[in-house]
């Protein structure tokens, strides 16, 4: 007891004991990213920073992506800004979550701090409030529905029908193992309102494609020296099932229901990503008369093509010319034995805008169609130029969306 | 002899390069065996100035081997087995041989040994040969109901040539045959015994591209209406590979068949030319 009251005192008087320093406060006012600003990078870990409140960010609350090597973090907003550069309630949307605690306040302030704009998902741009918007979509993959002024004109009765055509349809698309793509459309509907009303509808409709490196044949030749040839050849598969079809050529009308289709393919070309092509189809139908209530085998053989135009995929360029053969009819007066057809398209997409990230796309198609399936109608041509609008839901970013936004390089 | 039969029985031909090369480096064959594959040909015929489409398909099996129990000594063995052969036209008509084949042994030094007295070799300038064919069918529709059915022929032949490759060969000699001839009348049986001279020739090029053989057959059968007729047929086809296909050679295929007194179920004459496209898958040596 004397002790310690003696060491108590000497320590008093002496003036040993120092009180713990205080940190000097931070007096940083972090900036605000502008659209010059860099983009924070999707790799590595974001960490979560509370920084000294700004007027801007009162919340204090970043988050930042730090080259610990060079002590720089490039440095945003967790928050969404508003028009007037402050923080909203409504974090950043499709960003990784950031980890708090992983850099102490005093490590923090070691490193440089350089205002930025948070990473978008590829596809996908940021502004400097930190909005993001797509801005790449995959028609391939969307659920559709649309509208379209689509007159038709008979040549052979020199007639116009005044039609207008509604559609919808869900587009879908995934790869497949080894180079391979796979794509189907479910309820694939054409709707034709107005004069000579008919429709044009498809369960399902799938196929792939793939890219074969090895060649298909192996053509050797003997005259000179030998030489090997190799023939690339891509094949694929393409089937229908349930594809109903109605046709009115004024007072006459056909019903006809392809039950199942299949088709092999050989693409002449098709992009890297398989997802333009140019390829001939051929294959058999059965195909249910309904008018006159029989079955038939219908041979077809077409050249079509599926091109997107640009990396974002906002053009589209489709076109096609199918002949078909109706085989094993019975005779119906009217009509003859074996009848053909022969359908001809071309039709552009482009998307116009986006609302909340959806695609408003225009369509414009030119449709010819020869055919003399239909009893008691003259055998001739029919042609069609439609133009529309098509809204898209889901419309994913492509698979081949870039990383970077554009004009970020 | 040990070397060269080896180099036989691996398929390679010494001095002849068989491999091609690509520019990526890749590998193909450039020598074809034109008595080994699965054939698959079409072709044009053309009979009693009739003309028509004929396919044809069969399996081809060749192989050289050493002896087993003789010194010295090689078998080379051709044969075609399930050879079906169809046309149509005015004259539809079907050929099918179960099996047709050639076996022949080269020796080095052939010799007789003749054992009367003191056993003594007499030097013998032939290799011997072994011709079997069995179960040959023939229906002609155009000739009404019946068909010709040749259950069995053995030929026993000599060759003077005696190579020592598969790719020549000149074998000849006596042969046997025993054929059915089914009419709505009934069947009748014929018998050759050993009395018709059967020949089988052949030569081909070391790259295999192109190959030529020759089959005849002339002689006396027996009917067993006590009825005996001389008759003769002969049939030389000429191939040449045109090109290659997955390394199976596509090949064009000429023949001219005349045939005296044997023709279909009465024993007609007969001269046909063909023409025709074949593939043969696994041909390549």
């Amino acid at each position: 007891m004397l002790v310690s009251a003696v060491t108590l005192g000497c320590a008093l008087l002496l003036g040993q004991v120092e009180a713990p320093e205080e940190p000097e406060p931070w007096d940083l006012q972090m900036a605000l990213p502008d659209a010059s600003s860099p983009q924070q990078p999707s790799a590595g870990q974001a960490r979560c920073l509370a920084l000294p409140p700004t007027p801007a960010v009162p919340s204090g609350a970043w988050r930042a992506r730090c080259d610990d090597a060079k002590k720089q973090c490039l440095v945003s907003p967790a928050n969404e800004l508003d028009s007037e550069g402050h923080e909203k309630d409504q974090p950043l949307q499709r960003v990784d979550r950031c980890v708090s605690n992983l850099m102490p306040m005093e490590t923090v302030r070691q490193y440089r701090l350089v205002p930025a704009i948070a990473e978008a998902p590829p596809g996908w741009y940021r502004d400097e409030r930190g909005r993001v918007l797509q801005y790449n979509f995959d028609l391939h993959r969307r659920v559709y529905v649309g509208g379209a002024w689509a007159p038709r004109w008979l040549r052979e009765t020199d007639r116009l029908d005044e039609r207008v055509r509604v559609d919808f349809g869900v587009d879908l698309e995934w790869p497949g193992d080894s180079e391979r793509l796979h794509r189907m459309t479910l309820l694939d509907t054409e709707l034709y309102l107005g004069d000579a009303a008919s429709y044009d509808v498809t369960l399902l409709r799938y196929d792939f494609r793939s890219q074969n490196d090895a060649p298909l044949f192996r053509v050797t030749t003997f005259y000179g020296r030998p030489r090997r040839f190799d023939i690339h050849a891509n094949l694929g598969f393409w089937m229908e099932l349930l594809h109903g079809e109605q046709v009115r050529r004024g007072d006459a009308h056909g019903d006809f229901l392809s039950v199942a289709t299949t088709q092999v393919t050989l693409d002449l070309w098709h992009s890297s990503d398989l997802v333009s092509y140019v390829r001939l189809r051929t294959g058999p139908a059965v195909e249910r008369d309904r008018t006159n209530g029989f079955f038939t085998l219908v041979p077809a053989a077409a050249l079509e093509g599926d091109l997107t135009l640009d990396r974002d995929g906002f053009h589209h360029v489709r076109f096609g010319a199918e002949a078909q053969k109706v085989l094993l009819a019975q005779a119906v007066e009217g009509r003859p034995l074996r009848p053909e057809r022969l359908r001809l398209r071309a039709g552009y997409e482009l998307i116009v805008l986006a609302i909340n990230d959806q695609p408003v796309s225009v369509t414009l198609d030119g449709r010819g169609t020869w055919r003399d399936d239909v009893a008691n109608a003259p055998a001739g041509w029919e042609w069609s130029a439609q133009a529309g609008l098509r809204f898209s839901l889901w419309a994913p970013a492509r698979r081949s969306a870039p990383a970077s936004p554009p004009g970020k390089g | 002899m040990v070397a060269l039969a080896l180099a036989l029985l691996l398929g390679t031909t010494p001095g002849l390069s068989c491999q091609g090369r690509t520019a990526a480096g890749e590998t193909f064959p450039t020598c074809f065996d034109p008595g080994t594959g699965w054939v698959l040909g079409t072709g044009l015929r053309v009979q009693d100035d009739a003309e028509s489409l004929a396919v044809r398909t069969g399996f081809l099996v060749r192989w050289v081997r050493t002896s087993g129990s003789k010194a010295d000594s090689l078998w080379i063995d051709s044969h075609r087995l399930l050879m079906t052969e169809a046309w149509g036209g005015e004259q539809q008509g079907l050929t099918f041989t179960a099996y047709d084949g050639l076996l022949r042994r080269h020796v080095e030094e052939g010799s007789l040994l003749v054992s009367i007295g003191r056993p003594r070799r007499i030097p013998f300038p032939f290799d011997v040969a072994l011709a079997v064919r069995a179960a040959h069918l023939e229906r002609r529709v155009w000739e009404g109901p019946g068909w010709t059915l040749e259950t069995g022929r053995v030929g026993l032949l000599l060759d003077p040539l005696r190579t020592n490759t598969e790719r020549g060969w000149l074998a000849v000699g006596p042969a046997a045959s025993h054929a059915l001839r089914h009419a709505p009348d009934g069947t009748r049986n014929e018998v050759s015994p050993f009395t018709s001279l059967l020949i089988d020739a052949g030569w081909e090029t070391r790259d295999g591209r192109w190959a030529l053989r020759a089959t005849g057959l002339a002689g006396w059968s027996f009917g067993s209406d006590g009825g005996a007729g001389f008759r003769a047929r002969g049939e030389v086809a000429l191939e040449h590979v045109l090109l290659a296909v997955n390394d199976a050679p596509v090949v064009v295929r000429l023949t001219a068949t005349g045939v005296k007194s044997d023709a279909g179920l009465f024993r007609r004459d007969e001269g046909m030319l063909g023409a025709g496209l074949a593939v043969r898958p696994f041909g390549a040596r």
